[in-house]
């Protein structure tokens, strides 16, 4: 088959490739990474390009719709600049982190000349305090021999390497990095700039946010953000298990983990850091992320009963997964609850403390999937709701993300709708928070009705739309359409459904909730007010609501910072009930009934 | 206002405790079951339906109707007696295996019901032993219909259509597929009869199709 030229201007990149190839492919394969939130399939005309041939005037086109027949110049549109949200307000509690370092005198070869270095090692670590690693048992031993005692381990051939070359006989001080009673590496002396450097990742549907910590300091060195990759192949969970379903597992994992290894580097750049000295990374992510990443198939977690293939955390070598750190360093994967409440729920309740504490407590995580969880320490259920892209911006007419040029907030000043814009300039298009409180906003002045009929000031293609700005010479203005403002309340009813039945089964009632949490960009940027009257958060709930930043990024924090964290996170993994919305009888009534807008004030 | 025309009014704006009320008012003047399903609930349906074609009434609102739809019809059932008449035909429906959502589902079943079919919702996650085994217990099946909202069911819905034209012992059926992750290329590329975008339009294919 013949193979063509494309050029990418704006990234300056080349690649050639297979005739009928399409350019959402072909961006791929250069190692660009396009935004497809529909996965390719032409529907949500997200991923447009500018196309200039030989001889053609230069056509902007779906991406995914466009095929090579020939050389090509390709401009992908402006690239927005992405805000993820790296902040949480989380109590972060002291500091007792897993990783340590110890300063080792090895026993002197003159008074043990009988033991083997790897003896010696086991020795120090005895005298030191150090238990045996869990699971090895002491060997018994030949007689004569001095008895290694209860620090016995069997010899791990990564580190007695190590210790072959630090060690050498000689009676010297050695310096060993230890995870818990698990040595990860070692070297003679004292080491004096060496570090130990943690990382914790969350990885979202759409974003992904990574934080360095000085573990021994307590310090945060650097953050930083980044498009989850696999957007390139679907907006939401569902489509990218379908690409993975397809025979694509192996691509979605690669593109993440290269991702989270490119990440780690910004990250040591940014905190003057190195990355030989990071020795533990955790993270965080629904279920699906968590499968995609770990290279499960992810089968079981779409068909019902949707559950995943394990759900305990688990500790793995960092490098066995892609990741460059540290000599011996370790990935943690916190606990998931069910197949749509994943580690993020769990680092969000980690970070609250909202299965540790008396008050009755809603934690609210709205991304591309919403989750819920409702209780206190003596019992908590969580469930998933079909929150769906909607709030995201995606299936939005004019929706996009939080980046500049995005509406944000939406008020009215006397009776006239004020918008205000990302970065202050030309507004593009609108983001979640801009949404509700462009919803709540039009619910004001009357534009729209309870059932959530919408009386345009404008039209397109015939329907009734409303303009938020007008259209003008520069470009055209940004409006919400009827399409829109449904999908809005499809979102929303889910939610607020969701939040009615968990009351439900924890037979509480929605007055008695002390505290809303608010989690996710989404949470924090949004208008409580606004939330409450759209109904997507019931008004029984006014005036207690809370952002809380990026919980679950915080409690990927904490598993690093407190060697507690982990047992906690597996205790309250293990002991949240779920809720399994879509199979309750009551879901369609408390969905329809949560469709409507509330009557206004 | 006549008691009929203020249930189909409570049916079209989605007031179930109203329908409630006024069914079992309607019932104690004497009234008979059939006469309130055909004369005040049925007719409420079809101006839903119409009015959501028409764009004047949307999801949301036509959810509303279908819920107060079905609780006058819990309400009615018991009075309703089991005749033919209404019966234009017998239809088999449900969620496909895998997938636990019926929001949709059920909006078609009450056009279906509204539009006056015998409708055997076999559920959610129905598996394809399932859908056969509905077939073959009600031999005047003449439409089989298969919803599923995840795209990741879309293989078992593929393999539900494969296996009922398959089976050789089964009468000539109609297969209709819908929900969120079908569209009309993959109806067809399975070789299913019809697919609709929406439950009104669901009901009219069948009617068409059974007439």
């Amino acid at each position: 088959m013949a193979e063509y030229t494309v050029f990418f201007p704006r990234e300056k990149k080349q690649i050639s490739v297979e005739e009928g190839t399409n350019l959402l492919e072909a961006q791929i394969q250069a190692g660009l990474h396009p935004n497809a939130p529909c996965g390719g399939q032409g529907k949500c005309g997200k991923c447009l390009v500018r196309v200039l041939r030989p001889g053609q005037e230069a056509q902007v086109v779906k991406a995914c719709c466009e095929k090579v027949t020939g050389d090509v110049t390709v401009e992908t549109l402006e690239k927005e600049e992405l805000h993820v949200l790296t902040e949480g307000v989380a109590q972060l509690g002291g500091l007792s982190p897993e990783l340590r370092r110890l300063h080792l005198q090895l026993p002197s070869r003159r008074d043990h000349w009988e033991l083997s270095e790897w003896e010696r090692l086991c020795l120090a670590l005895e005298e030191a305090g150090v238990p045996a690693e869990d699971g090895t048992v002491a060997e018994e031993t030949v007689d004569g021999v001095a008895e290694p005692g209860s620090g016995a381990r069997k010899p791990d051939l990564r580190v007695a390497r190590l210790l072959a070359r630090a060690g050498g006989n000689r009676d010297g001080e050695l310096t060993v990095v230890m995870s818990g009673s698990r040595v990860l590496d070692l070297w003679e002396g004292a080491g004096g700039d060496r570090r130990l450097l943690a990382a914790a990742f969350d990885i979202g549907t759409t974003s992904i946010a990574g934080y360095l910590l000085d573990v021994e300091s307590g310090e945060q060195l650097a953050t930083d953000s980044a498009m989850n990759p696999q957007v390139s192949f679907g907006a939401d969970v569902i489509q990218r298990a379908d690409y993975a379903l397809a025979g694509g597992l192996e691509e979605l994992s690669r593109c993440v983990r290269r991702e989270i290894d490119a990440m780690l580097g910004r990250l040591c750049e940014k905190g003057g850091a190195r990355r030989e000295d990071v020795y533990q990374v955790s993270l965080v992510g629904n279920s699906c992320m968590h499968h995609l990443f770990l290279g499960l198939l992810p089968e079981s977690l779409v068909h019902a009963p949707y559950q995943p293939v394990f759900r305990e955390a688990i500790r793995i070598p960092a490098d066995s997964v892609g990741i460059h750190a540290g000599e011996g360093a370790e990935m943690l994967w916190l606990p998931l609850i069910a197949g749509f409440v994943g580690a993020d729920t769990v680092g969000g309740l980690l970070a609250t403390r909202l299965g540790e504490e008396e008050p009755l407590t809603l934690l609210i995580d709205i991304g591309t999937n919403g989750e819920l969880v409702l209780g206190n320490r003596d019992r908590r259920i969580a469930c998933s709701t079909a929150a769906g892209p909607a709030l995201e911006g995606a299936k939005i007419s004019c929706g996009m993300r939080g980046a500049d040029g995005a509406i944000e907030h939406v008020q009215v000043e006397n009776g006239q709708l004020r918008c205000q814009v990302i970065g202050g300039g030309r507004a593009v298009g609108i983001c979640g928070s801009g949404l509700i409180d462009a919803i709540a906003s039009l619910l004001e002045v009357g534009a729209l009705d309870e059932s959530g009929r919408l009386e345009g000031n404008g039209q397109q293609d015939g329907q009734p739309v409303y303009y938020l700005t007008q259209p003008d010479a520069e470009g055209p203005g940004v409006s919400l359409s009827q399409r829109d403002i449904r999908e809005v309340q499809l979102a929303k009813g889910a939610i607020a459904a969701g939040i009615h039945l968990l009351a439900e089964r924890l037979e509480v009632r929605l007055e008695d909730v002390e505290r809303v949490y608010l989690a996710g960009a989404f949470g924090t940027y949004l208008n409580p007010e606004s939330a409450c009257r759209i109904g997507l958060i019931p008004g029984e709930l006014r005036g207690r609501l809370q952002a809380v930043g990026n919980a679950a990024g915080e409690g990927a924090k904490q598993v690093v910072r407190q060697r507690e964290a982990m047992e906690r996170a597996q205790k309250l993994a293990a002991e949240t009930e779920f809720l399994e919305l879509a199979s309750l009888p009551q879901f369609q009534d408390a969905f329809v009934d949560e469709l409507e807008f509330p009557e206004g004030l | 206002m006549p008691v009929l025309e203020t249930i189909q009014e409570a049916v079209a704006n989605g007031r179930p405790k109203d329908v409630e009320r006024q069914i079992r008012q309607a019932l104690e003047q004497g009234l008979p079951a059939e006469q309130i399903l055909e004369e005040a609930l049925i007719p409420a349906m079809r101006e839903a339906g119409e009015h959501y074609r028409n764009n004047e009434c949307d999801i949301p609102r036509i959810l509303s109707a279908a819920r107060s739809m079905r609780k006058g019809l819990q309400i009615l059932e018991p009075f309703l007696e089991k005749s033919g008449e209404t019966n234009r035909g017998t239809i088999v429906l449900g969620t496909v295996e895998g997938d636990l959502h019926d929001v949709g589902k059920n909006l078609v079943a009450i056009m279906f019901r509204s539009a006056g079919f015998k409708v055997i919702d076999l559920g959610v996650d129905v598996s394809e032993k399932q859908f056969l085994k509905a077939v073959r217990e009600n031999p005047e099946v003449k439409l089989v219909c298969i919803s599923s909202l995840l795209t990741t069911s879309m293989p078992e819905m593929r393999q539900v259509v494969r296996s009922l034209r398959n089976a050789k012992d089964l009468p000539p059926l109609k297969i209709m597929v819908g929900g969120g992750s079908v569209n009309q290329q993959f109806a067809e590329e399975i070789g299913a009869d019809a697919y609709t975008e929406t439950a009104v339009d669901a009901a009219e294919w069948a009617k068409s199709f059974v007439l």
